[in-house]
């Protein structure tokens, strides 16, 4: 293939297509990184409560004057907010996240400590909600009627059922009752499986909603009937054509369902006494302590960037349209 | 002759009484497997869960609140302790004698004890803890605030330390008794905050050895052990190998994880799980009211409706608390008539002041101008409605208490008062009350001895801290009261000391300043194997040093 032939330059349109969208995503990630800090900075210091006291041991402390001056000295709480914005700001764009007002340790050093064990818990969650969702959305749509219904019904129950609910309760079941598993998490495999559990089964609700929809949807699509016609089995336009069809909106929802993930972390590491973000979170918002606020809250966001630009990424890859409406423009 | 007949008979009688338990020794040696579970045995690792927030530092002097004081008191010991009496008893100080002025104490101390890293304890190192409490750097606040009127420790000798006072502080002991003021290794405080917090060093029986932040504390014993306080049940090293203390916030959690096995003792157990573990066999219930003031409603007097005191008096007159503390508590909280702890032998009570009579409340508020209703039912003057403003703490009122305040709620409706419960987290809580925007307020305050009082209802407690908190939330302001507690804070004499507390606590239980509820609730559920545990009485935290696990 000589430089310049008609293949070369689709070769080279579609890196710089690829660059460009790289490039845009990039800059939407910095942008999103830094509005997220200055709402988290600002939105923090608008509910009541004097960030020092954080320092003190927690609010209604009744230290000195001299006590308190000198924490504020030590913090830099003693100058202009906006100063103290730019300060942080500062130290953000050098890779500072800064040391936590209560535990006295670098929030990097915390967040490292913690980011692990909550990663894990989303982590298998969403591949056991996704499991979940296509079995009960193959199923639910195999034209049996009861099967409708009942998926149906299965996926509205278990979308709404609130975490900190399910979590009692299944420890009701498989702890107090059965005597199965741990209630608490206490370093072994099996403490994982209950808040996992715990956090899968409303997402499996979710997401085998979204599929069953567009599952439905597809089937009655002329490709299906077309595939149909050139006598595939059933089986085989359900795997191989329609799923992947079912999937796409699901693929675009996991950069969503890691977000809610997290958030339902913060309850099922509460219940569940499992250390990680959601239960650092939790504390350093009652504290006030903003640079551990302020670290989680970013990290959070980054993780959901990242998960957004692969979710981006893998509906690219699993839709062609996508790509082919980008050539066209 | 008449004594030495006594003394004979006395003596028989004694020979008999040491045959009969001798007996008795040996047929349960032989026989019954009772006695023999019931020798303390050694070793086995106690699992602790905890309710309470993880503590930020675990060096008591930085900050000082109760889930501090609950894993200090495992590790740290303090100069004195105070028995189940209320008596100031030995720990780390032998004895002690304050001048004739009051304004100087010496303490003489043990001089065989040793910190677990080696150095010795001794003057100095009392000296140097004072220090660092009243230090601005350490950022305390409990035992800053009750080491107020120390001025300086000096070191007489190895052995001897004087602590020069500013006035006469009646209070001394009881403070130097908290856990908050614990003696730490000099060695220890010099590594510096963040090392300190991380794993304090004192002379306790147990050593912090690993905090792994949001998960747990590994606290493994002292073999060198050897200055248990007066009244420990034994001597020498503990007999738990080891303590994991987990922390664990959510209720049905911890105790599903009790019921499990998976922890052995668990803290601020709420009332229906204490009623669900006294239906066990396997399950023991300490229940441990923390000294200092009762859990109390307080009546801000400092502003209208509650400036007026036959309002005050109409409110307590409205509301029903007896059923509702009844059906919430499940039996586990007793109703309490009084300022202070029931574990405070200077507590005075009076029930007749608080009984419920919704006609005398409604004469008292028809009478006090408050005489016509809006539509909705409530009471208005001036086109003002008999509004009273509840902040809660979620953090400090635990749900049966701030379903408690509902039913308060509703029955203070029957005569005409619109209560606004606002449910707050604490930081915000804080907010409002340094606001001073509430006319209703439950507020715990823990400290060792009757001088809670003139924290909580002398007129300087009106003046806010710094960060805005101020400790007299009902804003009593009464001159006599004002010199009843100061004088109750510097006289010597015990017995005049509890006069002048009663005195003031008729003043302010008659002045319809607060509403009393029930102790501090400080609940605890153990498994039947742990043995031989109690609370300290002090402020109330559980001590493992005497602990030891059966059937293991």
């Amino acid at each position: 293939m000589t430089p310049g032939s008609p293949a070369s330059k689709v070769e080279r349109s579609r890196s710089r297509r690829v660059s460009r969208w790289l490039l845009v995503q990039l800059g939407g990630a910095v942008f999103v990184l830094w509005a997220v800090a200055t709402l988290t900075f600002f939105a923090i210091r608008l509910i009541p409560g004097d960030p020092a006291e954080a320092v003190l041991g927690g609010p209604g402390s009744q230290a000195s004057q001299e006590t308190l001056d000198q924490v504020r000295r030590e913090y830099g709480l003693d100058l202009p907010l906006v100063t103290q914005y730019l300060q942080a700001l500062g130290r953000l764009l050098a890779g500072d996240l800064g040391s936590s007002y209560a535990l006295k340790v670098p929030v990097a050093d915390l967040l490292g400590a913690q980011i692990g064990g909550t990663l894990l818990l989303a982590l298998f969650a969403l591949a056991l909600a996704w499991l979940c969702a296509l079995a009960l959305s193959l199923w639910s749509t195999g034209g049996s009627r009861t099967a409708a219904s009942v998926g149906q019904g299965i996926e509205l129950t278990s979308a709404a059922l609130p975490h900190f609910w399910l979590a009692t309760v299944l420890i009701a079941i498989f702890s107090t009752t059965l005597g199965w598993l741990p209630p608490v998490s206490t370093g072994g495999a099996a403490g994982i499986i209950l808040p996992v559990l715990t956090l899968a089964i409303p997402l499996a609700g979710f997401l085998a909603q979204v599929m069953r929809e567009t599952l439905l949807d597809t089937l009655d699509a002329p490709f299906i009937v077309s595939a149909r016609a050139r006598g595939e089995s059933e089986r085989g336009i359900r795997l191989r054509h329609a799923l992947r069809h079912a999937s796409l909106p699901a693929i675009s929802l996991s950069g969503w369902a890691l977000g809610y993930l997290i958030s339902g972390a913060v309850v099922v590491e509460t219940i569940f006494a499992r250390p990680g973000l959601g239960r650092t979170l939790l504390q350093a918002v009652t504290l006030r302590d903003v640079p551990v606020v302020t670290g989680v809250v970013l990290l959070v966001a980054f993780v959901y960037i990242v998960m957004t630009i692969l979710t981006d990424a893998a509906s690219r890859l699993a839709d062609p349209r996508l790509r082919s409406a980008e050539t066209r423009r | 002759m008449h004594s030495s007949t006594q003394h004979r008979a006395r003596r028989a009688l004694a020979s008999v009484a040491s045959a009969t338990v001798l007996a008795l020794l040996l047929a349960g040696c032989q026989a019954s497997p009772d006695a023999a579970s019931s020798a303390p045995v050694e070793g086995g690792t106690l699992t602790y869960a905890s309710g309470d927030a993880e503590p930020s530092c675990l060096d008591p002097h930085v900050g000082g609140n109760y889930p501090q004081a609950l894993l200090a008191g495992q590790f740290l010991d303090s100069l004195v302790s105070r028995d189940a009496d209320g008596e100031i008893i030995p720990w780390l100080a032998t004895e002690w004698s304050a001048s004739e002025d009051r304004l100087s104490w010496e303490f003489t101390l043990r001089d065989d004890v040793t910190f677990t890293d080696g150095t010795p304890f001794n003057a100095e190192a009392v000296k140097v803890n004072v220090e660092h409490l009243k230090d601005p750097a350490t950022e305390s606040s409990t035992g800053y605030l009750a080491l107020g009127k120390v001025e300086s420790v000096e070191a007489v000798s190895d052995t001897v330390a004087r602590f020069t006072l500013s006035a006469p502080d009646s209070a001394l002991l009881e403070s130097l008794s908290m856990p908050w003021l614990a003696i730490e290794s000099p060695a220890g405080i010099a590594r510096g905050m963040e090392e300190n917090c991380q794993a304090p060093i004192g002379t306790g029986p147990f050593i912090v050895d690993e905090w792994v932040k949001q998960d747990h504390v590994s606290l493994v014993r002292n073999d060198d052990y050897n200055s248990p306080p007066a009244d420990a049940k034994h001597d020498g090293k503990a007999y738990l190998e080891a303590i994991e203390w987990r922390f664990i916030p959510d209720s049905a959690s911890r105790y599903a994880a009790l019921q499990a096995g998976q922890v052995d003792v668990l803290d601020n157990a709420q009332p229906d799980t204490i009623a669900s573990a006294e239906k066990t066999t396997t399950l023991a219930h300490l229940d441990a009211p923390r000294p200092g003031a009762s859990n109390r409603i307080e009546l801000n007097a400092g502003a209208a409706p509650f400036n007026d005191p036959a309002v005050r008096e109409a409110f307590i007159r409205a509301v029903d608390v007896n059923d509702g503390i009844e059906s919430l508590f499940f039996g586990s909280a007793e109703r309490s008539y009084s300022p202070l702890s029931s574990v405070e032998s200077a507590g005075y009570s009076d029930e007749s002041l608080f009984g419920t009579d919704l006609d005398e409340a409604n004469t008292l508020l028809d009478e006090a101008g408050w005489s016509e209703k809006d539509a909705d039912g409530y009471r208005v003057k001036d086109g003002e409605r008999l509004t009273l403003d509840f902040p809660v703490s979620t953090n400090q009122s635990i749900p049966a208490e701030q379903s408690l305040f509902e039913q308060i709620q509703a029955t203070a409706k029957q005569a005409g008062f619109d209560v606004q419960l606002s449910l707050l987290d604490l930081s915000s809580w804080y907010g409002v009350l340094a606001e001073n925007e509430y006319d209703l307020v439950s507020a715990p305050y823990t400290k060792v001895g009757p001088d809670v009082l003139r924290i909580l209802y002398h007129s300087d407690g009106i003046v806010p801290a710094p960060s805005g908190y101020f400790a007299n939330l009902s804003q009593v302001s009464d001159p006599q009261l004002d010199d009843l507690l100061t004088r109750a804070s510097e006289i010597s004499d015990n017995d005049e000391r509890s006069d002048l507390y009663e005195q003031a606590q008729k003043i302010i239980l008659e002045g319809f300043h607060i509403l009393p509820l029930y102790d501090q609730q400080n609940h605890f559920l153990l498994s039947t194997e742990v043995k031989g545990t109690r609370s300290m009485p002090t402020v109330s935290t559980p001590t493992f040093y005497d602990t030891w696990l059966a059937g293991k």
